[in-house]
């Protein structure tokens, strides 16, 4: 008989494993109590974010500040926001996010720190900055913002963040995201939320970010 | 070092116009086959080979200046990520974009060491004595291997993400990383054990060279300068002065009173940049050339001479400074 993978639910599983003697509970609680906490730390659980690679341009001792954005500065203005957590769903307070991108023509600053940014994770491991959609660099395919995220008994993550509306996909990053050789994985390309006005178009980004234990 | 301007500065080698600046000559034009096309090359330290990776997944090895084709190897159906001679030009190195290292005896072509590092091969060194490799896997620590037992002896961990470059001292006491931290380690050679670090650079280094005492490191990339570390201590000794381009490769004349470096503008990789020739004892500029041809390759013969390489429409050519 085929191995039907949908045929038996999660707790089920757990019901013949506790049956066949595979899994023990040892706990006070009604198995049942048991089962569902099993199922909700399960939920919790998040996968790490792929990592991607570091680029050339990385540069340490970026300013702590929110703000990437200059008052004038050409290109479409980007807010984007997210949370840490682990694997295990924990939100990691004690995070630090450094991110670093080009300006609206592709442009990294070597010279100073214009679009780089070191940002401590707020109390719910929140954290969130303004920035402007980053042009093309001319070695890559696409529009991209680097990220370094470290905490205290994780695994540091290096990885990069891409928008749906990059022209690249043209539209469909599900078929089309392998265009650019250096992303490997779909959920690094993020869907991008237009709002105001059309004179005043604003780009919002959400990116969460889950860090592996040490 | 890795290649000759690092993975992620390979695309120089795409957008080289085949033309050739004030104080260049072409010496000789190297051709492969048209799916063949030159990724990146080397030049032995004699000068008696030239290397090069090609886009077939082979590398081929040439006689020079005579320009015969020699042998073409292969790396376990890898696409080759780059190529490198021992100091003393008797073996012949090869990594690949899944992790192969394949090591070569010169002038025999014969096969003598093959190892796996598990990742993308960023760049490797040998050691003066070949008893050791130094391999930087892309976006994880470089490892030390002994050869002579066919094992790692230890890794060589930044505080995030693998190595730009990798050498070893001419005496064989030290082998320096350049992190993508940014940060400039000084190794033991023998066992792999930490013994300086330079943790001024804020931006990554792409390129390091000893001097010919193994007393000084030579290092630049990212800040548009090149440093002389002091390799006992990790200080900065001193730095030479600033330019407008990033250091993509350094390369230390025979008689270590010179030292070439590679430079590329980071806003344009077809956007014209220098190749200096540095004095030493001065820190001052020798000789400046403008390519019209990125350089992709090369070194400084026994008799003084600068040669450069360079891909154009797939051919490999090697051309002079004057």
């Amino acid at each position: 008989m085929a191995w039907n993978r949908a045929a038996l639910t999660r707790r089920e599983i757990l019901e013949k494993c506790i049956a066949l003697g595979s899994v023990s509970v040892v706990s006070s609680f009604p198995v049942a109590a048991v089962l569902d906490a099993f199922g909700q730390m399960e939920a919790r659980n998040r996968r790490p974010t792929p990592p991607n690679e570091i680029g050339p341009f990385y540069k340490k001792r970026a300013p702590e500040t929110a703000m990437l954005r200059a008052p004038g500065d050409p290109g479409m203005p980007l807010a984007v926001s997210g949370q840490v957590f682990n694997t295990r769903g924990d939100a990691l307070s004690n995070a630090v996010v450094e991110v670093w991108q080009t300006d609206h023509l592709g442009h990294y600053d070597l010279d100073g720190y214009r679009y780089r940014a070191k940002l401590p994770a707020d109390h719910s491991g929140g954290y969130e900055f303004d920035s402007v959609m980053p042009g093309h660099y001319p070695d890559r395919v696409c529009q991209h913002v680097h990220y370094l995220v470290t905490a205290p008994g994780h695994k540091p993550l290096i990885t990069q963040l891409y928008y749906a509306t990059d022209p690249v996909f043209e539209g469909d990053p599900d078929r089309n995201f392998s265009r650019d050789p250096l992303i490997h994985n779909r959920e690094l390309v993020r869907p991008v939320m237009l709002t105001g006005d059309p004179k005043e178009i604003q780009a919002a980004v959400r990116f969460e970010l889950v860090l592996e234990l040490l | 070092m890795r290649r000759w301007h690092g993975p992620h500065l390979a695309f120089l080698l795409w957008f080289a116009p085949a033309l050739f600046g004030d104080g260049q000559q072409l010496v000789k034009t190297l051709t492969v086959p048209p799916d063949a096309a030159v990724q990146s090359a080397a030049l032995s330290p004699k000068g008696d080979f030239v290397a090069a990776a090609c886009r077939d997944g082979r590398v081929r090895l040439w006689s020079f200046p005579s320009g015969e084709l020699r042998q073409a190897f292969d790396l376990k159906d890898q696409r080759i990520s780059g190529v490198w001679f021992s100091s003393d030009g008797t073996l012949l190195a090869a990594g690949g974009d899944r992790g192969a290292v394949r090591i070569w005896s010169l002038p025999s072509g014969k096969l003598k060491d093959e190892l796996s590092v598990g990742a993308r091969v960023e760049t490797l060194t040998i050691s003066p004595d070949l008893s050791l490799l130094a391999v930087a896997p892309a976006g994880v620590p470089a490892q030390l291997w002994d050869l002579d037992v066919g094992r790692v002896l230890t890794a060589l961990p930044p505080k995030f993400a693998g190595s730009a470059a990798v050498s070893f001292s001419p005496d064989g006491k030290w082998l320096a990383s350049a992190d993508q931290d940014t940060v400039i380690r000084i190794y033991e050679a023998q066992t792999g054990a930490l013994r300086a670090s330079s943790e001024d650079f804020l931006l990554e280094t792409f390129a390091i060279a000893f001097s010919a005492d193994s007393r000084y490191l030579y290092a630049g990339g990212a800040d548009k300068t090149i440093s002389a570390i002091d390799v006992l201590s990790g200080k900065v000794a001193r730095t030479f002065p600033k330019q407008s381009f990033v250091v993509g490769a350094l390369r230390l004349s025979r008689d270590g009173k010179s030292l070439a470096a590679v430079y590329f503008d980071e806003k344009g990789f077809s956007n014209p940049a220098p190749v200096i020739v540095w004095d030493l004892a001065s820190q001052s500029v020798r000789t400046t050339v403008q390519p019209g041809v990125a350089p992709n390759g090369g070194g400084f013969l026994p008799d003084g001479r600068l040669l450069l390489t360079s891909s154009a429409e797939g051919k490999l050519q090697v051309w002079s400074v004057r």
